[in-house]
């Protein structure tokens, strides 16, 4: 294997020199800004081979992890293969293995994979049914407990993919995804660190996810589980998480309709704000939609949280 | 005798004092409107690459990116008074990490460098 491999292209790289440089050197319209390690903006992500660790310097511990690093720090001496980070990078053929409805509009995908495609729980993937027809949704399953990833949709009508699983997917068929992408997962949490987890809508799947891989992980500090959404039959996996919340000493689940008055119901980022107090050590995990996230993210940070521990994952609508 | 940057303690000092830094920024009643409704995480990027210019640490700020960036900013009012504000709030989040007076004010110098660059003068 190259030194350097950018998406399948050998890139020529002198002793010494850095990514980023290599890049450019190539051709290749690499986005960077401070070339000192600094601004972050040439973020890249190893698909194959381990980044040195001084390229890693002020990445999270998630990002760590994974594999990303920051191309104008890198200099390889074992071969790199990189994609750019918001990139997906393989493709893998997945077999669609069962197709059920949840709660209101959202429908839970299972899809077997071969054991090539490796993630962690909370990250995600797009999702190919065509050429064209790509969008990213959250894994709620578990590598160690799964065999299969699970993805949450959420079906809108008129929406193209939405009329694609709807009425054209069957068990058996088989589709693509590419990735997984993301690094909203359980890493860099201390097991008696409090956790809260706070999604809308299908942003409650990666949270799943994430709640297992805590509970396997042996984490004993509390676990808070907010899920949001606009009427309470979008509450699709209500009964699950309130019988995990008696079984769990340490789990609480809080759900909030929009539809239904306060107190049972309302606004769920006014539910997290007024019960989180201790928003100094808490790790947060805030997966679903921008309005949400980012109203959050900017309250808990001037309420005192750190910002590496604001985990998140904004879902953007299709284009 | 080390660079200011290295005394202060390169990255780490960054890492430490962007998160005050920022916090102290977004509560600023007198600055807070330049910065509703932009995206944090970019936001943060911007703060730690001015915080290591601060510092005196490796950068390749240029004067030219400081005057793209705040073009915008100088359109909607974007003033002295308002530079003075962000240092005042810098200098305060270096006392709370008990940096001593002397890298205070070095740090105070080269944030007030980019004044004519950030006010378009």
């Amino acid at each position: 294997m190259a030194l350097l491999t950018y998406r399948e292209a050998v890139i020529d790289i002198e002793a010494g020199e850095d990514v980023l440089s290599a890049l450019l050197r190539a051709e290749i319209d690499a986005r960077h800004s401070c070339r000192a390690g600094v601004c972050q903006s040439c973020l890249h992500r190893a698909v194959e081979g381990k980044p040195p660790p001084a390229a890693q310097e002020g990445l999270s511990d998630a990002q760590k992890a994974l594999g990303y690093f920051l191309a104008c720090l890198c200099r390889p001496e074992t071969p790199l293969a990189i994609v750019p980070a918001q990139e997906a990078g393989d493709r893998f053929e997945v077999n669609v293995q069962a197709i059920d409805r949840l709660g209101g509009d959202v429908v839970r995908l299972r899809l077997e994979h071969g054991p090539d495609f490796v993630y962690r729980p909370g990250q995600f993937v797009e999702l190919i049914a065509e050429d064209g027809l790509g969008r990213h949704y959250s894994l709620a399953s578990h590598p160690e407990e799964d065999s299969f990833v699970e993805l949450h949709v959420r079906l809108h009508p008129g929406g193209r993919m939405s009329g694609f699983i709807a009425e054209r997917l069957t068990p058996g068929r088989r589709m693509c995804i590419a990735g997984p992408l993301g690094s909203c997962i359980y890493e860099g949490i201390d097991p008696d660190q409090p956790m809260c987890l706070v999604g809308s809508g299908t942003g409650l799947a990666p949270l799943v996810g994430i709640l297992r891989d805590a509970c396997r992980r042996g984490h004993r500090a509390p676990i808070r589980l907010y899920h949001g959404v606009r009427e309470p039959h979008g509450l699709y996996l209500h009964d699950q998480l309130e019988t995990l919340a008696c079984e769990r000493e340490n789990f609480s689940y809080v759900a909030r309709a929009l539809s239904v008055p306060p107190p049972e119901g309302g606004d769920v980022a006014a539910a997290v704000l007024e019960r989180e107090t201790a928003v100094a050590d808490t790790a947060f995990f805030l997966c679903g939609g921008e309005r949400l996230v980012t109203r959050l993210k900017r309250e808990l940070y001037l309420k005192g949280a750190p910002l590496k521990q604001l985990r998140s994952d904004v879902f953007a609508p299709a284009s | 005798m080390s660079s200011l940057y290295d005394r202060l303690g390169g990255a780490k000092a960054v890492d430490a004092a962007v998160d005050l830094f920022y916090r102290k920024v977004l509560a600023d009643g007198r600055i807070a409107r330049f910065f509703e409704g932009v995206n944090m995480e970019e936001q943060i990027a911007k703060q730690r690459a001015f915080l290591t210019m601060a510092f005196g640490g490796p950068n390749n700020y240029t004067g030219k990116d400081m005057r793209e960036a705040h073009k915008r900013l100088v359109v909607k009012g974007l003033n002295d008074m308002h530079v003075d504000a962000v240092i005042e709030d810098l200098s305060s989040t270096l006392r709370q990490l008990g940096v001593g007076e002397n890298e205070v004010k070095e740090v105070a110098a080269l944030a007030n460098s980019v004044r004519n660059d950030v006010l378009g003068r």
